[in-house]
């Protein structure tokens, strides 16, 4: 069994302050009842553990800046002087990511850690982080995690995972990777020893909410069935209400597309990369002119594609979307990604 | 990993060829001097400092290699600051990324370059090298197209190649882009192909140039008989990583940047139709 | 890392004492200003040297971008001067330009900019001496001011706002009874059946219900089975206006939609500015008790006395359908605007105390663009932010990207926005959009007593100009 302890909701505070006091970064849920984000904290009161607490957005700006710089310049034409990117130095812990979120973080590393080619940048932050994921207790109604391989308490990309337990039982914690072992201080960090009593609950739970959320896994070749749908004039339906804004590709814990631009004055500037997303209307706009997603439609068929379909083809059938629906509960126009797959993989004739 | 992917290494410009009013070529040699070396069809990212950067395909083949060549045509904010650039001042250069013409592949087969406008400059590298490697091919046709007398690209080169042996070099104008003294073809890419009479047979096409002029080219080559597997197209999309990070060059599951550019006509009918 | 043979020169800008000097971004009209500074070198004036002036043909031509641009690239302060009024050198341009700046500075001051850093003034080309007086004027009152330093800070790490907005108070009336709701969706059925079945319009735009419970989302109906589907209860918050001039195009029309009465007061900005054609809309207007959010008014709603909006082409109440509008019922209770209360607040605290508000606000902005997209005014097809020559709004999702975009859509907006705080509801990161658009809409009605209302022969405030427009200059 994978070593795992038992904690009050006062040790979990402990054990958060003294990795802050150990000069870690920890960012975890903070914010008042309106606005709940993933911060970095300067004490663990501020972190928000409870069952109502959820981010607004994923945690992945944490790994995956909205914004960084990719190199620095000054430059006359004649001659040019580059500066590379500071690397990142200091240790973080992500904690009280979903584990929708985690297996997020997942995808994130297929697409900058897989290739050839590496992403160094991305690299540096990621060998600096250790995720510790926190199991949910309770469902909301745009959550479909279980429709998409994933679980309440999923531990997909987790180095340790809390499950809250009901009050006023506290915490479970189990170590699931070396690095999580190393966060809660080792073999023996002085809690009491889980049962198998205390896993038994926490299992009855996370089963509970998966009725909660009520949705099966979708099955099938998921990829052929879109992949067939793709010319279909079922799109333009799905995507009429969509306002080609970015909300759903940022506030999403897998998605990682961005831009690159340089701001420069006539002497120096910063090659940054930026968040960017296939739902706005110039993301392949060509320098002609020309745009092979001219439409909505178009475009909203993209993202779907590329969750459902382009993705899992590259990764043995993986799905990219980790079901978190967040994109369902913010969009402003009540598009809702579910019925758009559920809808295109069944509107072909099998 | 690459420790700075997106950093690029710095070129000076070395010489410039104005191709037409609006397209240029430009030589650039290493400052550092470490060996570079690509395969005919990969591409680099060019960086204007100040500006951005943008996607070529290096132009000169790998035999002649010491030194790079890129031709671009004045489109948007980075081109247009590539060319107010002269000789002697320095840009920035990342690659060369991407696959590559099957060149070898190609030997003792008959060859068939189609190229449509900014097209030609795509395939100038793998034509220069099986130019500089004659021996191993056999016949082999240039067909370039485009709209008018005033865009033709690689004049004084066509001349040089319509003179190497077994080498015919057909050079077309769209209805309307003739002058008086044009010796050339006037008609549609297409229907100048079709009047070559070429024999799928032992052949190989390589085809470049605007999504419409790909879209009847492959009708074409349909109708005479030629395999998809014998026609060999490059790709572009916009592009801003080249390392198949950002998310932004595919078509379907296929990355312009990582799995292309090249890719052939039966790979292409694979993947859905947003080219 | 790479460098080459030589670093590039990089002019030194600081000078050898280290001491700081103003930065001042002096923005001139060519016939009149330029010449009279002109002639205060001539005239062999001294004044103040720290003021870096760049010439425009006219004052009228200083966009609000050319402002903040000065401000993100390092000036402490910006000046702008231009012909007298009634003299432009192009007739009005000063008009429009002083209509434009007052507004600009009123912002700048709301999102906490020490006005000791802006400056207009009027000044001809025989007014060598005023010139001289001008620069040393501005020079001393931003030396009082200090270096602005950056002019976007990244906030990340201080997220605590340096006060609290008041809470809104209890709503002014209830919950309408589910039965009202009911009975407009049943007349909204009918009417837009009939409306289809006949051939009036080739599609009405309405509400239905959405995946996620209470959810009301836009709806796009055909035929009469698909009117069927259609909605309306107080959870209807969308403003369907902003499928309006797309679809439109799509059918050619005429297009039926679905309208509160500050939906229809987006129509009639449509209207204004020839996006949308009046015989190419049928606006249904519903009578609406208000947005709630559970069991929240919507801060809008508290204080709107217009339940159905005087622009309808067909008014669907509880109790009928009526062909055109019928007058606002005078038993509707409503109370303060909560976000009158918030603004006053925002606008007594001192301008530092303001600006770190607005810093952690725009700090939060993920550049989603959801402001632009829900938004029925927000039409262009090239957005400014689109625009790559030159980059006016930075890329980067950083501070000075982030207040670029937010002020540069709030001055596109002044005089056009109609306070249906879409933007605000879209918004992911709570950013009070609905606070700063109030802001500029505020300064436009009490200097030109004007409100983006639904008359659309009412020209909008900043396409025109008095000529005793208040001045208020230095």
């Amino acid at each position: 069994m994978t070593a795992s302890w038992r904690l009050s909701a006062a040790e979990v505070k402990e054990w958060l302050d003294s990795l802050l006091a150990a000069g870690r970064r920890v960012i975890a849920p903070a914010g008042d009842g309106g606005l709940m984000l993933f911060r970095q904290v300067s004490s663990a009161g501020e972190v928000r553990l409870e069952d109502t607490a959820h981010a607004r957005w994923s945690p992945k700006e944490f790994l995956f800046p909205r914004t960084e710089t990719l190199m620095s310049y000054t430059f006359d034409h004649s001659s040019v002087q580059l500066a590379p990117p500071q690397p990142a130095a200091t240790e973080q812990v992500l904690l009280g990511v979903r584990p929708c979120d985690a297996a997020g973080l997942t995808r994130l590393d297929d697409v900058f850690l897989g290739g050839e080619e590496g992403d160094q940048l991305y690299a540096d932050r990621r060998l600096r982080t250790t995720v510790v994921s926190l199991a949910c207790a309770a469902a909301r109604p745009e959550c479909f995690c279980t429709a998409v391989g994933g679980a309440p308490d999923g531990t997909e990309g987790s180095d340790a995972q809390l499950v809250p337990l009901p009050a006023p039982q506290g915490y479970l914690l189990r170590a699931l990777t070396p690095k999580g072992r190393e966060l809660v201080g080792g073999p023996e960090p002085g809690w009491p020893a889980a049962t198998e009593q205390d896993w038994e609950q926490a299992r009855t739970q996370a089963q509970r909410v998966a009725a909660e959320i009520g949705r099966s896994p979708l099955t099938g070749d998921l990829p052929g069935r879109l992949m067939d749908a793709f010319e279909l004039p079922i799109w333009s339906t799905l995507a009429e209400r969509c306002l080609g804004c970015g909300i759903c590709a940022y506030v999403c814990p897998s998605c990682s597309c961005f831009d690159i631009s340089d701001q420069a004055s006539a002497y120096c500037g910063t090659r940054c990369r930026s968040w960017d997303t296939c739902t706005l209307t110039g993301f392949t706009r060509h320098a002609s002119g020309h745009n092979p997603r001219p439409d909505q439609p178009s475009r909203y068929r993209q993202r779907v594609m590329h969750k459902f379909a382009y993705f899992p083809l590259e990764s043995d059938g993986r799905l990219m979307c980790v079901g978190c629906g967040r994109c369902v509960a913010l969009c402003p126009a009540g598009m809702d990604i579910r019925s758009a797959v559920e809808t295109t993989a069944t509107e072909v004739p099998s | 990993m690459n420790a700075s992917g997106y950093v690029p290494q710095l070129m000076r410009i070395s010489a410039q060829r104005d191709e037409t009013s609006d397209v240029r070529t430009l030589r650039l040699d290493q400052l550092n001097r470490a060996p570079l070396s690509w395969r005919s069809g990969q591409f680099g990212l060019f960086s204007v400092f100040g500006l951005g950067e943008s996607a070529f395909t290096i132009a000169n083949p790998p035999t002649r290699g010491d030194h790079i060549e890129c031709t671009f045509r004045e489109m948007g904010k980075v081109t247009a600051g590539l060319r107010r650039l002269s000789v002697g001042q320095v840009i920035g250069f990342r690659g060369p990324y991407g696959n590559s013409f099957p060149v070898e592949e190609w030997r003792t087969k008959d060859l068939i370059f189609v190229g449509g406008g900014m097209g030609m400059a795509a395939l100038h590298s793998p034509l220069r090298y099986v130019l500089d490697n004659r021996d191993d091919y056999g016949d082999v046709v240039i067909l370039n197209g485009a709209r008018g007398v005033a865009d033709m690209v690689y004049t004084e080169e066509m001349k040089e190649w319509a003179s190497i042996r077994d080498v015919q070099v057909v050079r077309a104008v769209d209805p309307g882009g003739e002058t008086p003294e044009w010796d050339g073809e006037v008609g549609l890419i297409p229907q100048i192909f079709e009047k070559l009479g070429p024999q799928p047979d032992n052949h190989v096409v390589i085809v470049c140039g605007p999504p419409v002029m790909l879209h009847f080219m492959l009708q074409s080559l349909d109708r005479l008989g030629f395999h998809p597997e014998q026609i060999v197209t490059t790709l572009e999309n916009r592009m801003k990583c080249a390392l198949g990070h950002c998310g932004r060059c595919n078509i379907g599951p296929f990355y312009v940047c990582r799995d292309g550019p090249v890719i052939t006509a039966a790979e292409l009918k694979l993947l859905p139709p947003e080219v | 890392m790479s460098t080459t043979a030589g670093a590039p020169t990089v002019p030194e800008t600081r000078p050898a004492d280290g001491q700081w000097r103003p930065k001042i971004v002096a923005l001139v009209c060519n016939w009149c200003t330029y010449t009279g500074a002109d002639m205060a070198g001539t005239s062999r004036r001294t004044y103040a040297p720290y003021v870096r002036t760049i010439r425009l043909l006219c004052s009228g031509r200083v966009d609000p971008l050319l402002i903040l641009q000065a401000f993100e690239q390092g000036a402490d302060a910006v000046l702008v001067s231009g012909c007298h009024p009634g003299d432009c050198h192009y007739v009005q341009g000063n008009l429009y330009s002083r209509r434009r700046l007052t507004v600009l500075r009123s912002l700048l001051d709301f999102v906490g900019l020490d006005q000791r850093r802006l400056h207009y003034a009027w000044v001809s080309a025989s007014e060598g001496v005023k010139w001289s007086r001008l620069v040393d004027e501005v020079t001393a009152k931003v030396r009082e001011a200090g270096p602005l330093g950056q002019w976007a800070r990244p906030a990340m790490d201080a997220w605590q706002p340096p006060f609290e907005l008041p809470e809104p108070g209890p709503a002014p009336r209830p919950k309408p009874a589910e039965a009202e709701p009911e009975a407009i969706t049943g007349h909204l059925r009918e009417l837009a059946a009939r409306l289809l079945d006949t051939g009036q319009v080739k599609l009405v735009i309405g509400h239905t219900a959405g995946s996620l419970p209470g959810q009301m989302v836009p709806s796009f109906a055909r035929t009469s089975q698909e009117a069927r589907l259609l909605s309306w209860n107080e959870r209807c918050a969308g403003n369907l206006a902003v499928y309006l001039p797309g679809k439109l195009k799509q059918t050619g029309g005429p297009v039926a939609v679905v309208v509160k009465s500050c939906d229809a007061r987006a129509v009639a900005g449509l209207l204004r500015e020839n996006q949308v054609r009046r015989e190419d809309a049928v606006l249904l207007g519903v009578e609406c008790a208000g947005i709630w959010h559970e069991e929240r008014l919507a801060a809008r709603c508290h204080s709107c006395a217009e339940a159905v909006s005087p622009l309808a082409d067909w008014t669907l109440t509880a109790n009928g359908t009526v062909q055109g509008s019928v007058p606002p019922r005078n038993d509707r209770a409503i109370g303060p605007d909560p976000r009158s209360a918030q603004l006053a607040v925002l606008q007594e605290r001192p301008a530092a105390e303001r600006r770190e508000f607005w810093q952690q606000e725009f700090d939060r902005c993920i550049r989603c663009y959801a402001c632009r997209a829900v938004c029925p005014l927000c039409y262009c097809a090239s957005c400014i932010a689109d625009k790559q020559r030159p980059q006016w709004i930075p890329t980067a999702i950083d501070g000075a990207g982030n207040m670029a975009w937010n002020l540069t859509r709030a001055m596109h907006l002044a005089g056009r926005c109609i306070d249906c705080d879409e933007c605000a509801r879209a918004c992911p990161a709570d950013i009070r959009l609905d606070l700063l658009n109030r802001a500029v809409a505020g300064e436009i009605a009490d200097r030109y007593g004007y409100q983006a209302g639904a008359d659309p022969a009412l020209a909008a405030p900043l396409t025109t100009f008095q000529t005793d427009d208040p001045d208020g200059f230095l």
